[in-house]
């Protein structure tokens, strides 16, 4: 058991822990490039500037967006992301671990804050996956992984909680860790590949929708010619 | 603000269809827009070869790339349409229209999509699916309200007007459009409306005389005058239905005594590829450049119409020459700063009765002209009432993304897509609603007969003319004296 901790510890978790970062990394990259070519591509190169960062922020700092529409759900997403983003990042304990490998840290959330953030994730994740169950629109929509997720997100969540709070026994400890971590190493993993990509290339959303109507020029001959269209009536 | 679900009813007059049985055989095709004919054979091949085209020759694949990644499913945009609203059909939901175009491409072209559908062997594009687009895509108005409510910023709008490109390369698009697109680039007239150029001629003079008599005040069309500050484009069918319009814009510039002129080359302001194609977009704008650069203009005015403001002033950087493109702007642009600059008088009580404002979405939705209207309005019209949402956030007039052409699908626009907007203005309490919009002007005084509202749908110029101040040195002194107060006392 021992063992495997370490190996889940140690080898795996750099392992998932680089393709996280090596797999959203080329999704930005990818996205970057693209924004560029495309903006090559085109002769209207003036970006409305203040028009796309009002759009970003507004979903950066929904406040506005919260009340205007779904205001449960959308409370709900909110708080759910606060726990989501907060908790890993600036727990104690896994900022002990950095600074034990990297030799650097940074400050951490109180325990009890991050005790009230943690449950906070674990219950709107649960409002939310039920919410998608019940909500006709949502479920209309819903794919596999729309479901799961809010369901694989808890478990790191809640047997965090667990190892850090409730007496158990040693075992019963360890089974906890392993899950932890391993349900962690599982997501980051999968985040590259799913919707949950979105964590990076979000920011990029409002512009990336403004220069996508810029087309390209002369493409009206180019799409003949590679149809075969050349000289068809309208 | 929310509309309430249609009732069984109203749902069977809003989808019916005027289509005969045979030609839906024939054309595989249920939709109850007109297409003209067009080869069936092997639709998903076609479809295909179409997507790959366009994806070839475009901007596209950066935004249906980034569009995959980040969809959440979070069904926020289905709320904000007006045409789910009033359906509740879930295939209404603009998430689930953007799906239909977006699991094609995942499927067909990227690397992990391509190899899932062979290695499961399914997924494959199918005719029955080329069938829901064509019908999804033109339900939806193309507002862009729902992309406003999307956090993954997945621009619903484009996904549509995509769709709408690439099943017009197969030959499936509203015939409405087709036709008028034809005549504009290939037909005698030149344009969408069939006007020849004599009867555009007779019909600016008879405006001409009209006005005399009206207001004893001498105006002119200028036609083909080269070297002006303007050369105005305005919605060709205004000349046919919207002569008020047309002499509250001539009022103005006779008041400025601004240069501007309409080329008898080329003087249709409209640009349906917007709607389906970008390649005939590219066209129909290269024709409003021409034209201006043939009568040696400065400046591109769009008349009130907001996809021809729209793609001319975002469409004319693009296809003709970037940094150097002419500059385009909308006459009501024109309007507001010569009002401002006090050369243009309005009498402050000049209507009395309650206006509102539409916002027109392609004038509206990017921030292009939001207050100039208003400021206007309120500085003539003392009981000057708001419809909201408004703004950038306005709510479609139900006909947009050229619908409002498709007469074949009116019960659909006003009982449906217009829904939201008739709540809105029964609201309002307004008596005349101001659309500055060829599109929306045709739609809204549809819904409001369909629905039974009692408002007089205007375009904002044409109370601009009410309202107008004529300084003494206008009036035409030839006019006979008696004639002048007898006028004053007919109204
Ligand atoms: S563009 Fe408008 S009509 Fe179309 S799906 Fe979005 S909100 Fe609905």
């Amino acid at each position: 058991m021992d063992a495997l901790l370490d190996f889940a510890r140690g080898p795996l978790f750099r392992f998932s822990f680089a393709i996280l970062v090596l797999g959203l990394l080329r999704i930005l990259i990818l996205d970057i490039w693209g924004i560029i070519e495309a903006l090559r591509k085109t002769d209207d190169k003036k970006i409305p500037w203040k028009l796309v960062s009002i759009r970003t922020l507004e979903w950066f700092v929904p406040v506005r967006k919260v009340f205007s529409n779904r205001p449960i759900y959308s409370s709900l997403s909110i708080l759910f992301h606060v726990g989501l983003l907060l908790v890993p990042i600036f727990l104690y304990a896994h900022i002990s671990l950095w600074k034990g490998t990297v030799g650097f840290g940074w400050p951490a959330l109180p325990k009890l804050w991050a005790d009230i953030l943690t449950l906070l994730a674990i219950g709107t994740a649960l409002a939310l996956f039920t919410g998608r169950i019940i909500s006709k629109t949502s479920s209309f929509l819903s794919r596999k992984q729309d479901y799961l997720w809010p369901l694989i997100l808890v478990i790191p969540f809640l047997t965090g909680f667990i190892c850090a709070n409730a007496g158990v026994s040693p075992v019963l400890y360890r089974i906890c860790m392993l899950t932890h971590i391993l349900s962690a190493e599982i997501i980051f993993v999968l985040i590259p590949f799913t919707k949950i990509a979105h964590c990076i290339i979000m920011p990029l959303s409002q512009l990336v929708a403004t220069i996508a109507w810029k087309f390209p020029p002369e493409t009206d001959e180019a799409v003949c010619t590679t149809l075969n269209k050349k000289g068809a009536p309208v | 603000m929310k509309t309430a679900q249609i009732t069984p009813e109203e749902r069977e007059r809003a989808f019916a269809s005027a289509k005969k049985p045979e030609v839906i055989d024939k054309q595989k095709l249920k939709v109850r827009y007109h297409v003209e004919d067009y080869n069936v054979a092997d639709r998903p091949r076609q479809f295909l070869e179409a997507f790959s085209a366009i994806l070839k020759h475009s901007n596209y694949r950066m935004a249906l790339d980034h569009f995959i990644r980040m969809s959440a499913k979070c069904s926020r945009c289905a709320t904000t349409c007006q045409v789910y609203q009033a359906t509740g059909d879930p295939k209404d939901i603009p998430c689930f229209r953007s799906e239909l175009l977006l699991s094609v491409y995942r499927r067909h072209f990227t690397l992990g999509g391509m190899l899932k559908g062979r290695l499961l062997g399914n997924g494959y594009l199918t005719d029955e699916k080329i069938e829901e687009m064509a019908e999804s895509f033109w339900n939806c108005t193309a507002c862009r309200r729902c992309t406003m409510e999307c956090p993954s910023g997945i621009d619903h709008g484009l996904v549509t007007h995509l769709g709408r490109y690439i099943l017009s390369e197969l030959g499936i698009a509203p015939r409405a459009l087709v036709v008028s697109t034809r005549e504009q680039l290939e037909g005698a007239t030149g344009n969408t409306s069939a006007i020849p150029v004599p009867a555009l001629i007779d019909t600016l003079e008879f405006l001409e005389e009209d006005i005399k008599e009206e207001l004893s005040v001498e105006v002119k069309f200028p036609m083909d005058v080269e070297n002006a500050e303007y050369v105005f484009f305005p919605a060709v069918s205004d000349f046919l239905m919207e002569a008020e319009t047309l002499m509250g814009i001539v009022a103005v510039f006779t008041v400025t005594g601004d240069s501007w002129t309409t080329g008898t080359g080329y003087f249709d302001g409209i640009n349906y590829g917007l709607f389906y194609s970008d390649r005939m977009l590219e066209r129909v704008v290269k024709k409003v450049d021409a034209e201006t650069r043939r009568l040696k203009g400065k400046k591109i005015l769009i008349g009130e119409c907001g996809h021809a403001s729209r793609s001319a002033k975002y469409y004319i950087p693009v296809y003709c020459g970037g940094d150097k493109a002419l500059p385009v702007i909308n006459i009501m642009e024109y309007t507001h700063r010569v009002w401002k600059e006090g050369r243009l008088k309005l009498d402050p009580n000049a209507i009395m009765e309650p206006v509102a404002y539409h916002d027109p979405c392609n004038i509206a939705r990017q921030k292009w002209i939001i207050e100039k209207p208003r400021e206007l309005l309120k500085a003539f019209c003392p009981n000057y009432v708001e419809m909201t949402p408004n703004r950038d956030q306005n709510v479609c007039c139900g006909g947009g993304g050229g619908t409002v052409s498709i007469d074949e699908v009116r019960a659909y626009r006003t009982g449906v897509g217009g829904k939201l907007k008739a709540d809105q203005i029964r609201a309002s309490g307004c008596k005349y609603l101001v659309a500055p919009c060829a599109n929306c002007k045709k739609q809204l005084r549809e819904l409001v007969e369909d629905q039974g509202i009692d408002v007089e749908v205007v375009g904002l110029h044409d109370l601009i003319y009410k309202a107008i101040i004529w300084d003494e040195k206008f009036k035409v002194s030839s006019s006979p004296a008696e004639e002048i107060p007898q006028k004053q006392e007919d109204k």
